[in-house]
């Protein structure tokens, strides 16, 4: 990561890489890997190979908090970050920044 | 009817106390949403069983209604507030508000708010919105659930606030009349935070506060015997996390709230153990969830042996011994 305030496209790319494969190793998901998931595909329901549920969705806000230590508290600001990598991604640079 | 009053639309992590922020903000008084829920001692904890409900349940905050009967008498606001059997008469008084600029809260069944995502929508008849505005036959409303403003038909909201059943709306509807300009803080934080230890730790009733935590502890482990088969099993043990994390809690049953307002009371008392307090509560918070990830997965899996069940039964347990500590640590801060 850089020094600067924000993240570089390769940084936000790393970043985005990192997510997908941190999802599909605590989902244990083996019929994709992270380069077939479409950063911008919702990541709940048919739109996008992973097809997470509402379950899985608890995984990845305690996995988050494990691997980045940022807390996802409320389930309505939750909805809203956990639509696709990009949301994700977008959440934790503002969050780490803050660190 | 044309009329929009100008009204800051935030999202919250809560109905009740989201719609009743908005409504102070609106009314010029600066509070945070977690402030109105710690001042009003929302954080609780109760295990119920009872011939009114098909199977048992818990809660964890206070009762619908209290926390807005709280915030009012602690901080001295005046709340007008009016049920109506007549849908016609409900509609006009709401009608009336709106054309002289003035945003209500109003008591609705959630299957209605049609704005909302289908899945997410369930009839439940305690929740709130604000009603700022009617275009026509849409009635304008700020749902604290929705990120944006949104509109709602008439006649959809007549069904919606006199739906039927448990806890009815009855066509419900408040709105503050007299909000003090300058409110000191440190008086309604004190008995907030006290009240909510006595209510966690000292309500004689051995399904309430600490109690409750390990009623239901030890209550899990019988809930086999309560089901119809594995499929009613795995759907109760599911609901455990929706009643943590998806009713608006702010996540882990409100705990991530309480702590929020605790780093807030912090500051408004000049008092840093309030701090340290808040850190506990977050991780307490933290290993709520991790009971909600638990049983969501045990569920899911219908992976629900007695070996199962009675790891569930203890991870509520270890809960209810944190909080038994936090709560009596807590009482000490102030």
């Amino acid at each position: 990561m850089s020094n600067s305030n924000s993240m570089s496209v390769t940084e936000k790319e790393q970043l985005s890489y990192e997510i997908k494969n941190l999802i599909i190793e605590k989902l244990k998901i083996t019929h994709i890997t992270a380069d077939e998931v479409d950063n911008d595909a919702p990541l709940f329901g048919k739109d996008n190979p992973i097809g997470l549920d509402s379950i899985d969705a608890i995984e990845i806000v305690l996995a988050l908090k494990e691997k980045y230590g940022v807390r996802l508290a409320d389930q309505n600001l939750a909805r809203e970050i956990l639509v696709s990598v990009n949301t994700i991604t977008g959440f934790l640079e503002k969050e780490l920044k803050k660190e | 009817m044309k009329k929009v009053i100008d009204f800051e639309h935030r999202m919250a992590a809560h109905c009740e106390t989201g719609t009743l922020t908005a409504l102070l903000n609106y009314n010029g008084l600066e509070i945070t949403e977690p402030l109105v829920f710690g001042i009003a001692n929302g954080i609780f904890f109760g295990y119920l069983e009872s011939s009114n409900f098909p199977f048992p349940t818990f809660i964890v905050r206070s009762r619908p209604g209290q926390i807005r009967e709280n915030i009012s008498k602690r901080l001295n606001i005046k709340l007008e507030k009016y049920w109506f059997k007549d849908p016609e008469k409900g509609e006009a008084k709401l009608d009336e508000l709106i054309n002289k600029g003035i945003p209500a809260a109003i008591q609705v069944d959630f299957f209605y708010m049609s704005y909302m995502p289908e899945w997410l929508r369930v009839n439940i008849n305690v929740h709130f919105i604000n009603i700022i505005g009617k275009k026509d036959n849409k009635y304008i409303i700020s749902d604290s659930y929705h990120p944006r403003i949104s509109e709602l038909d008439k006649d959809v909201m007549r069904k919606a606030r006199w739906a039927g059943g448990y806890m009815a709306p009855k066509g419900f509807l408040y709105y503050p009349v007299d909000v003090p300009e300058n409110v000191d803080f440190k008086q309604p934080v004190i008995k907030g935070i006290k009240r909510a230890c006595r209510n966690m730790l000292s309500i004689p009733v051995p399904f309430i506060g600490i109690k409750g935590i390990y009623k239901f502890a030890d209550k899990i482990k019988e809930w086999p015997s309560l089901v119809r088969d594995t499929e009613h099993l795995s759907h109760e043990i599911m609901k455990i996390n929706i009643l943590l994390e998806d009713q608006g809690t702010g996540g882990a049953g409100f705990r991530f709230m309480y702590a929020t307002f605790l780093q807030q009371a912090a500051g408004i008392l000049q008092n840093e153990k309030l701090d340290d307090m808040s850190k506990r509560m977050m991780e307490i918070g933290d290993k709520w969830r991790e009971i909600s990830y638990f049983a969501a997965k045990i569920g899911k899996n219908r992976d629900l042996g007695k070996e199962k069940l009675n790891e569930l039964s203890l991870l509520i347990k270890e809960r209810g011994d944190e909080e038994k500590e936090f709560f009596k640590d807590l009482r000490k801060t102030v």
